[in-house]
């Protein structure tokens, strides 16, 4: 557990596993679910920089995000309930207004 | 008093009659030709009683003093090159201001009658204005610029009056082809305007008047204003533009087809009388081509059957006498053939359209006849116009076409071949001249007798104009001091009346009692044969060269380079659209693929370094 490498793989491969998440699942709420994922990979990151060079930075900076990520979900939720209201679909493929 | 207000009465009656025009085709409300005339007529009276004050103002001046200049403003500031919008009076411009402006206000007198009928007379009255404005820049310019803005501006207007009637095809050719003929003109001036920059640095025409050029370039200098004065003044080459042009109202050709513009050629030669007075060569090449045109024109006027069309040739014939007496160096003798000219030909050819407006539009002369009863008064003018064209005395003409005459004899550059083509001139011209006179007037009537039942005389605005030019006909000769003091010029001025008379005589005769058309030679009739030949020699090369180049340059190079860049444009159009799918998802990869590579880009050194640490 004390190897700073491992901790560095796993982080990245959770970001990565997070970003095709958000890109090719097709439901709102997945990728909501995945944009956490990448959040907490970075935190997860950041820890272990702080551990290596043994400064408490990286520590802080992780709660700044877990807050600024729970504030994010509560919008991101809230987005894709007004979304799926109006359009009755959570379904991101049907919903490409942006190309009109 | 300021010498601008000259410029600016014609200026304003061109603004106000334009405007008017405008603002009647938008509302379709008729304006009458008393209401646009009377504003254009004011205007060029105005003008004519400023140049009355400098007339006088002059009078009171004493020789080498009698020059007025007036810098209006800085015009163009190029460099080394300084040119102002100055306005300059001598005894020369102004005597054409005085000819410009009053024969101009009487023909713009003359017209409120004769355009009564005319649907668009505010039209006519802004080009007519705009034209004297014009006429008036070009004698009053200081610079060559400035003249040349005149004689474009002439020019302009030329086209614009000629082809004023343009729903007829026939009278805008006329107009196209007058434009492009003083266009061919315009180049030597241009040309002589770059020599002159180069060769003497200014462009101001009292610098290039004092210049001292090497004798070559000057004679090139000359030669060139030479030419151009051709394309302006309806000399050979250029002069067949001038019968064409007669497609216009018959005013018009009274003051800028006889009047006025076609004797711009003379001020422009007399402005640069010191630098020709340097270059014989050019001299005898101008007093060939001026007594070759006299004789030419005059020879082509005997067999036109046209009315308006004998006036061209006439005055293409008188404008050849003219550029004699520059080209033997009698300048004065020139400029006041020009204006006794001015009188008799705008007297003539408001004569004629006295007479046209009276038959309804018919021009023939060979079917009018024995009109002397039915417009006495159009007669007696006429009759007048005619002594002062034979020049018979004491009537104007006598005085400055014997001048000419007689220097073409015994001025240095006069010679025996000139005076006898100037007498065979002569001689012809009382013979045509008597012809139109007898064949309109005097002879057995051979019009329908529907046409003579409505004869009329003209009103009193076309009337009073005959009659001030009739008078002006008859002592306009007295303005002149002649000197005339060769030791056989009294017999030289008897003989050519005794000639002029003995052939008006047999024209008399001859015609008093035609009642049929005359046979007249077609090749003499069509102008022998000079329009054909340009169009044989340079009409059709400049047409075959104008085809190619819209079909090769206009069709495929740049209609097809168009088509090109908007293919380019469209085919890029189509890969970038393929990206703009509109699923947030696929941008982000794109986001997330440019962001990859971007760091790629950026991180390859120390991936680099990496790589060989690595190892």
């Amino acid at each position: 557990m004390n190897d700073p490498w491992l901790m560095l793989i796993v982080s990245c491969s959770v970001f990565v596993i997070g970003l095709l998440g958000v890109i090719f699942r097709k439901n709102l709420l997945i990728v909501l679910m995945s944009i956490e994922l990448m959040l907490n990979a970075v935190n997860l990151s950041f820890v272990t920089f702080s551990k290596i060079h043994h400064v408490l930075d990286g520590q802080i900076s992780v709660l700044f995000v877990m807050t600024v990520a729970a504030a994010e979900s509560a919008v991101g939720l809230g987005l894709v309930i007004s979304l799926f209201r109006t359009l009755k679909t959570a379904d991101s493929d049907q919903i490409q207004m942006l190309r009109d | 008093m300021n010498l601008l207000l000259i410029l600016l009465f014609p200026l304003i009656g061109f603004i106000i009659n334009g405007c008017l025009a405008i603002s009647s085709t938008r509302n379709g409300k008729k304006i009458s030709s008393q209401q646009s005339g009377v504003v254009a007529t004011m205007g060029m009276v105005l003008s004519f009683l400023t140049a009355i004050y400098y007339y006088f103002k002059f009078a009171g001046f004493s020789g080498e003093t009698k020059l007025i200049e007036q810098n209006v403003f800085s015009w163009i500031k190029l460099g080394a090159l300084h040119v102002d919008f100055a306005l300059r009076l001598d005894p020369l411009s102004l005597t054409f201001v005085l000819i410009i402006t009053g024969v101009g206000s009487l023909i713009h007198l003359y017209s409120i009658g004769y355009m009564s009928e005319d649907p668009t007379p505010a039209k006519y009255f802004s080009y007519l204005n705009l034209f004297c404005f014009m006429m008036l820049n070009l004698v009053l310019g200081s610079s060559m610029p400035h003249l040349f803005l005149g004689w474009e501006g002439v020019g302009l207007t030329s086209y614009l009056l000629i082809g004023y009637w343009s729903q007829e095809p026939k009278n805008i050719l006329a107009g196209q082809k007058a434009f492009v003929m003083n266009r061919i003109g315009d180049l030597g001036f241009l040309i002589a305007m770059f020599i002159a920059y180069k060769y003497v640095g200014s462009l101001d025409l009292s610098d290039i008047q004092k210049s001292t050029m090497s004798p070559h370039v000057m004679t090139v200098f000359c030669g060139l204003v030479f030419f151009a004065c051709t394309g302006k003044s309806a000399q050979i080459p250029l002069f067949t533009w001038l019968p064409d042009a007669m497609a216009g109202p018959t005013p018009v050709s009274a003051l800028i087809h006889a009047a006025t513009m076609v004797t711009s050629g003379i001020y422009l030669l007399n402005r640069i009388s010191p630098l020709l007075l340097q270059t014989p060569d050019v001299l005898f090449v101008i007093s060939i081509v001026g007594v070759t045109t006299a004789f030419i024109s005059a020879v082509i006027a005997c067999a036109q059957k046209d009315i308006k069309k004998i006036l061209a040739y006439s005055t293409i014939s008188q404008l050849g006498f003219m550029f004699l007496a520059c080209g033997v160096g009698a300048f004065d003798a020139g400029v006041f053939h020009v204006m006794t000219h001015a009188f008799f030909k705008a007297l003539m050819f408001l004569g004629a359209g006295s007479v046209i407006h009276a038959l309804k539009q018919e021009q023939n002369i060979f079917k009018m006849g024995g009109l002397s009863k039915k417009l006495p008064i159009t007669t007696i003018t006429f009759v007048m116009g005619w002594a002062a064209i034979l020049g018979i005395p004491p009537f104007s003409g006598f005085f400055s076409k014997d001048e000419i005459i007689i220097e073409s004899l015994y001025s240095p550059n006069g010679n025996q071949i000139l005076f006898v083509m100037a007498l065979l001139s002569a001689l012809l011209t009382a013979f045509y001249m008597t012809r139109l006179l007898v064949l309109v007037f005097f002879s057995p009537s051979r019009m329908d007798t529907e046409t003579e039942s409505h004869v009329h005389e003209s009103p009193w605005s076309m009337i009073v104009p005959l009659m001030i030019l009739a008078v002006l006909s008859l002592i306009g000769g007295f303005w002149h001091h002649s000197e005339g003091n060769h030791e056989n010029s009294q017999t030289i001025m008897i003989a050519s009346v005794i000639v002029a008379l003995l052939s008006a005589g047999f024209s008399f005769y001859r015609y008093r009692k035609f009642d049929k058309e005359e046979l007249t030679n077609q090749f003499v009739e069509q102008g022998l044969g000079i329009d054909n030949f340009y169009n044989r020699f340079f009409g059709r090369g400049t047409t075959r060269i104008a085809q190619n180049f819209s079909r090769w340059i206009e069709e495929g190079l740049i209609q097809n380079g168009i088509k090109f860049c908007s293919w380019a444009v469209e085919l890029s159009g189509n890969v970038l659209k393929s990206f703009q799918v509109g699923s947030v998802q696929a941008y982000l990869m794109m986001m997330v693929i440019c962001g990859f590579a971007l760091m790629v880009w950026v991180l390859q050194e120390v991936l680099h370094e990496v790589m060989i640490y690595g190892k």
